[in-house]
């Protein structure tokens, strides 16, 4: 089969029961599937070491899978890299010593046949300012937009950005987002790998949620959050009554199993000060998070997240 | 391809390290040795040292288009970056031996001016052109040992590890001390070595010997185990890595 054109039919990655084991007892990618459709903007929220450098590795092909398939614009991952229909930004990556900025841009324009201007890329990339600068003397955020230059610099119909915005400061990171906005709006399919659940809300129209190597989660943005804010409250009260605790606020499920009861709640701090307000005995409380709560515990804000400089 | 070799050459350039190395370092050596006189074998020490040190200067910048760069390069991610750009193994592969060929050609111009202007060597044009073609072809298999290089070792181990084989090389290998002065055992390790077969050819040029088949066959079977021990690094590094 040959690949597809952009705006073709089928899948832009197909990722079917995908297994990657680094070590007998670790593995990194633990069947997983899910397709992404193009035009769409795809968040891979996941602590580190959830597995979502992997599964970006696996998609660029840079890695095999132990076993299961992938399949990108409807063929091999290297078939498309050869195609020039990727555009990849590692997670780690610096740049060869001696080049210029727009050297190095000049040559990824020629090997994927200019299919973007050398203006457009610096614009959308930020860096019309570094040009001439030799590469050794960019600091850690200046060469993460230039890395972005490069993933660009194909108008790819499919891009893939492993945690791109580590080394940015806010603004920067406002002007890379706007950037992958434009570009998305131009057509590319996008899939971005972070562990900010802020990152993937404001710029994704879908959020994969992984941990342990498995999709614990997948859906938009809204249904995600109303996810993360589940919890579960467990407590013992004598004689509990299922239908009055289900008229607490937020409450959307009551297990009773003798005096033990476990509640599960979309709004905590609404449900706790009604359920104290019942004048009920109430002993052991314990409260835990929803299914989501083991990965997203990890996840920080970006906004509160301190500016890294290099590698995340 | 083309775009990839000539940013490669353009950065290497740059490259004041390289630049001593291949043009700086044998210059120098040439011009505090080459006055001494004496003939060997019917070539003067002018003539001899020229050979040697276009030898040496060829054969590190032929390892240096590899050897530690790509060390650094596979360490710092560069190399992943491009192999998710549409340049292919076997395109990559090929610029960089040409980048290894080409960038021997300042130096060994640098070196033929000396040895003309300087050391007052006379060589036919026929003569030169033939150790041309000899280095140009016979660095080949260094092409191939930086390669290997870069390919097992890391970042700074990898400097280190260029910078021993090549002095190994050239002490060795007769490039630095006359062959016939080395001690038996060693003259038995030069036998095997790549670099004493190169500088043989070079001075059978020089001199219009015969070239030797033997030479030719010992640098060939070096690029054959060389590049296969590079491509089975190659293989291994984009299966697991």
């Amino acid at each position: 089969m040959i690949t597809n054109n952009k705006g073709a039919a089928g899948p832009a990655v197909a990722f079917r029961d995908v297994v990657k084991v680094y070590h007998p007892d670790i593995k990194a990618l633990d069947h997983v599937t899910f397709d992404i459709q193009p035009g769409e903007t795809v968040a891979l929220l996941g602590p580190n070491g959830a597995g979502k450098s992997t599964a970006i590795d696996t998609m660029l092909g840079l890695r095999a899978p132990t076993s299961g398939e992938v399949r990108i614009l409807g063929g091999s991952p290297a078939a498309a890299v050869a195609a020039g229909q990727i555009g990849g930004m590692l997670q780690t990556g610096g740049l060869p010593e001696g080049a210029q900025v727009s050297e190095l841009i000049g040559l990824f324009r020629q090997l994927y046949r200019d299919r973007r201007s050398t203006t457009e890329l610096l614009t959308l990339a930020g860096i019309a300012d570094l040009a001439d600068r030799r590469v050794e003397k960019l600091s850690g955020g200046q060469t993460q937009r230039v890395r972005f230059a490069l993933a660009l610099a194909g108008n790819p119909e499919l891009l893939f950005l492993d945690e791109p915005t580590a080394a940015l400061d806010v603004e920067a990171r406002r002007h890379f987002w706007r950037s992958v906005e434009t570009t998305a709006g131009q057509g590319t399919t996008v899939l971005f790998a972070t562990h900010y659940l802020e990152e993937a809300d404001a710029n994704a129209t879908r959020i994969i949620v992984v941990n342990h190597g498995r999709i614990i989660a997948d859906g938009t943005p809204a249904q995600i959050k109303a996810f993360t804010a589940t919890r579960t409250l467990r407590f013992s009260t004598p004689v509990p009554d299922p239908s009055e605790l289900l008229k607490l606020p937020g409450v959307t499920d009551v297990v009773v199993n003798g005096d033990a009861v476990t509640v599960r709640t979309s709004d905590a701090d609404g449900t706790l000060p009604a359920l104290y307000a019942l004048g009920r005995q109430i002993k052991a409380m314990e409260v835990g998070g929803g299914g989501l709560e083991e990965a997203l515990i990890a996840l920080t804000s970006a906004d509160n997240s301190p500016v890294m400089e290099g590698v995340a | 391809m083309a775009a990839f070799l000539r940013f490669e050459i353009m950065r290497s350039l740059r490259n004041v390290r390289f630049l001593v190395f291949i043009a700086g370092f044998p210059v120098l050596l040439y011009l505090i040795y080459a006055k001494q006189t004496g003939t060997s074998q019917g070539l003067t020490v002018a003539a001899i040292l020229m050979v040697s040190m276009a030898v040496w200067s060829g054969m590190g910048s032929a390892m240096f288009a590899t050897g530690p760069q790509l060390a650094k390069e596979r360490q710092n991610g560069w190399m992943r970056q491009l192999r998710v750009s549409p340049i292919s193994a076997p395109r990559w592969f090929t610029a960089k031996l040409a980048q290894g060929l080409l960038l021997i050609i300042p130096g060994f111009i640098l070196l033929i001016l000396l040895g003309f202007g300087y050391g007052h060597v006379h060589l036919a044009a026929g003569r030169v052109a033939m150790l041309a073609a000899v280095i140009l072809l016979g660095v080949i298999p260094f092409c191939a040992l930086g390669l290997v290089i870069g390919l097992m070792f890391d970042g700074q181990t990898a400097q280190v590890a260029q910078m021993l084989t090549l002095l190994v090389l050239a002490f060795l290998g007769g490039i630095f001390i006359p062959y016939s002065n080395l001690p038996h055992v060693m003259q038995e390790i030069a036998n095997v070595l790549p670099s004493y077969h190169l500088v043989q050819l070079g001075w059978n040029a020089v001199a219009g010997r015969a070239l030797g088949i033997r030479h030719m066959l010992a640098l060939a079977a070096w690029t054959v185990a060389l590049g296969l021990v590079a491509v089975w690094r190659w293989r291994q590094e984009s299966t697991t890595a």
